[in-house]
């Protein structure tokens, strides 16, 4: 989902900084707060942002001939909200675009903006809708997940049909539905599969660390204890 | 008691997507598998003309000279991940395991 580096023009890169940088101030001021009440709450936010350095990293292939990396925030979205996910998606789009190439420093705002901003915001949204609902917690894991995953594409396709430093087609209109197609389509299985993934994960949190969950009142015990006994 | 569904649902789904990887490589010898970063860039070039090449930087960027450093430090992103996942996951069952 990255726009790279002189793809946007300078106008656009700057609107898009100009969202990021106060979600990440502010993720940064939470952090503190959460890390500095709890110091058990550390080792939760280092499996957390560490599945989004590892699935980030992993370019899979899509059914399409192209291929295409998970965002791995949905855990960090569930534990710690979309703000605190926006500082760990900073860090890792920062890196990216120093060393890999991949991103750009003018294009990193418009990447916060898709893949630590609006893909966790969609998730945390979604979190909030299940959460005291019936729904099994494992399914708003998967839920939470593919959805950031996926929202964090249509974001990016938006984006370049908007401010691409050329228009890919005559109107914004048929641009959107051709960055649609290159990125969101094709993202569809990965966000399935990454959703399934991290729901496991989560599994082997509630089994080894039901304490921390409830005490960041992520979910409520009757649903923890209802989610250790089956599967 | 718990039961291990969702570990046989998460092998199945990987399974699957690895199918569809080998039928999709298999039917078409030539599908390059392109990241869909560098499609969308080649869209955005070739509807003004443009070689991806002309396209300038606005800030100027370190490239890895080649493929192999790119997916040393790729290795290196996924390794930092690992590591932290690992080291946590090691401490609570420590934790767990002395109560």
């Amino acid at each position: 989902m990255h726009i790279m580096e002189g793809y946007l023009s300078p106008q656009w890169c700057i609107i898009w900084w100009i969202i990021a940088l106060p979600c990440v101030l502010f993720g940064i001021y939470r952090l503190k707060h959460i890390t500095n009440a709890d110091r058990e709450a550390l080792p939760l936010l280092g499996v957390t942002g560490g599945f989004i350095f590892l699935l980030s990293s992993l370019k899979l292939p899509t059914p399409f001939g192209s291929s295409s990396h998970p965002t791995g925030t949905g855990l960090s979205v569930i534990c710690f909200g979309p703000w605190i996910t926006s500082v760990v998606c900073a860090i890792v789009l920062l890196f990216q675009a120093l060393f890999l190439a991949h991103g750009g420093l003018s294009t990193l705002g418009a990447n916060v903006v898709s893949m630590g901003i609006v893909g966790p915001v969609v998730g945390y949204t979604v979190y909030r809708l299940l959460r005291n609902s019936p729904v099994n917690i494992y399914i708003t894991v998967f839920l939470v997940t593919a959805l950031a995953d996926l929202s964090t594409y249509i974001v990016t396709s938006f984006q370049l049909a908007l401010g691409a430093v050329h228009p890919a087609t005559g109107n914004v209109g048929s641009s959107v539905i051709l960055f649609l197609g290159i990125f969101a389509v094709t993202q569809i299985p990965i966000a399935i599969v990454e959703g399934i993934v991290l729901a496991l994960v989560f599994k082997y949190i509630v089994l080894l660390k039901p304490t921390i969950l409830l005490r960041l009142k992520i979910f409520s015990e009757a649903k923890i204890n209802a989610a250790r006994g089956d599967d | 008691m718990h039961t291990y569904r969702l570990e046989i649902l998460t092998i199945v789904a990987i399974a699957a997507f690895c199918m569809v990887f080998l039928y999709t490589s298999s039917i078409s010898r030539d599908t390059a598998f392109a990241g869909t970063d560098s499609i969308a860039a080649a869209k955005i070039s070739g509807s003004s003309g443009t070689s991806p090449e002309k396209i300038q930087p606005l800030i100027p960027q370190w490239v890895p000279p080649s493929g192999e450093i790119e997916s040393t430090l790729f290795g290196l992103q996924a390794a930092i991940g690992g590591g932290f996942i690992g080291g946590v996951f090691g401490y609570w069952i420590g934790q767990k395991k002395n109560g």
